[in-house]
This record gives structure tokens, sequence and C-alpha cells, in this order.
């Protein structure tokens, strides 16, 4: 797994690639929430995600609880096959605002 | 019973990505859809995980993954060599999924037909048996 921080428009955009499971998860974990302490919307990029498990499902559960009490936001961007899956399994698709594609995200 | 798969993996994360790579293919040669094999996978990703953060606590350990093919269903065993668990541990919480803890176990209900705890062999660990019937018109 891995991943690239990059601002987009008023956001921190972090783009994932790979698959994220418990051996990894911590660094997400760390990233994600550093965005947000220091006052960002976070859009995770899931175009080039492939597997995501219930360790990073929880963080971005713990990221999105943290930008709501901070009046910031989570949205996920482009998610497919088995991370989408994952998200429809939990339902979460229906909590974190979902996009197919960053031409989605108006500034 | 027929087996298909028999592995032993350390029980460190960083088995984990090797373990799915084993499992995906082990579900691929049972004629499961791209869906059920992305959602078997990553049900016993979560309960390796599981069996390593819980079973193990951080000690180090052993995991052996069995799979069988048997009358219309694909049975996963999943054994460590901790300490006996409850049985009580296999239930659900009715926590909201923005709270943490439990999604794994969740994910294991949602996606497997049968979930269990059978007896260890040599009265140590745990063995988890998951049960998945096997796509109509698949079975010879």
């Amino acid at each position: 797994m891995t991943f690239v921080q990059k601002t987009h428009l008023h956001y921190q955009l972090l783009a994932l690639t790979g698959e994220v499971d418990l051996h990894n998860s911590p660094q997400v974990r760390k990233q994600l929430l550093a965005i947000v302490e220091s006052g960002n919307s976070v859009i995770v990029d899931f175009s080039s995600l492939s597997y995501i498990d219930s360790s990073g499902i929880a963080t971005l559960v713990e990221t999105y609880n943290l930008a709501k009490n901070k009046q910031l936001s989570l949205t996920i961007v482009g998610a497919r096959g088995a991370p989408l899956q994952v998200l429809e399994l939990t339902n979460l698709n229906k909590v974190f605002p979902m996009k197919d594609s960053l031409d989605e995200i108006k500034a | 019973m027929k087996r298909i798969l028999y592995v032993e993996h350390s029980a460190c994360t960083s088995q984990l990505c090797q373990i799915r790579d084993k499992v995906r293919a082990a579900c691929q040669s049972l004629a499961y859809t791209d869906s059920d094999i992305n959602l078997i996978t990553l049900v016993i990703d979560e309960a390796c995980t599981n069996i390593i953060r819980y079973a193990y606590s951080g000690e180090s350990g052993r995991i052996v993954l069995e799979i069988f093919q048997h009358e219309g269903e694909a049975i996963f065993h999943l054994q460590d060599f901790a300490k006996c668990i409850d049985k009580s541990c296999l239930e659900l919480r009715k926590e909201s999924l923005l709270e943490p803890g439990g999604l794994g176990l969740q994910l294991i209900y949602k996606v497997m037909d049968f979930v269990q705890l059978l007896p260890p062999k040599e009265s140590v660990g745990n063995i988890l048996e998951l049960k998945k019937y096997l796509p109509k018109g698949s079975q010879k």
C-alpha cells in the first residue's frame, strides 16, 4: 500500500494505492487524522485501491467523526470493486459522501 | 470432504496479504463469482486479523487455514494455538458502525452462511468454522 497526499481545491486529497489491511492501516490513520487535526477537509481517493479491511474502514469512520466535530468533511472518491463492496455491506456508502470522480467535487 | 487448501502462516500482520492471495485462488477454483471472492477473502482476512489482535494479543503464534468442499458448501477452518476463547466472543454487539469495535465480526456474519467455534484438536487453541454455499451449478 502506498499513498500520496496533495492539495485539490481547498481540500487535502489522500490517494491510496494497493491494499489497506491491519498491517498498514495505522499509517493511513496517522495521515488522515493529521490532515483533519490541521483543519483541512479531506478527500480519500479510492481509484487505485483494490482492497480495504475493517481496520481501514474503522480509520475512515474515526476520521469522519473527527472531521464532523470540527465542521470539516471526509469525502470518498472513485470507490469500486472490493472496497465499494465493503462500504455497501456496512452501509457506510450512505454515511460518507461518495463521488465517482474528482470532477464532481466543486470548490 | 475434499480439501482444497491447507496453509500455515505465522500470526503476523505482514502475512495477511499472502493469505488473501491464497484464499482468492482457492475460491476461484470453487467457481465463486468475483463479488463472492472479494467478500470471502475479506471475511477470512477479518478472522485472521481477530486471531492476531485478540487470540494472540500481539504474542507470536501460528494460524492454520484449511478450505474444504463438501456437499454444496465451502468450509473454512481457521485454527490458532492461543488460549481457548469463550463462545460469547462470537456474539454480535449492537453498536452503531460509527462506534469502534466489532466491525470485523459483523462482516463475517453478513457474508458467511454458517459460523461456529469447533472444539480444538489436542485441547489447545481455537478452530473457527465458516461455511458458504457454493454457487449453483458449480457442484460436481
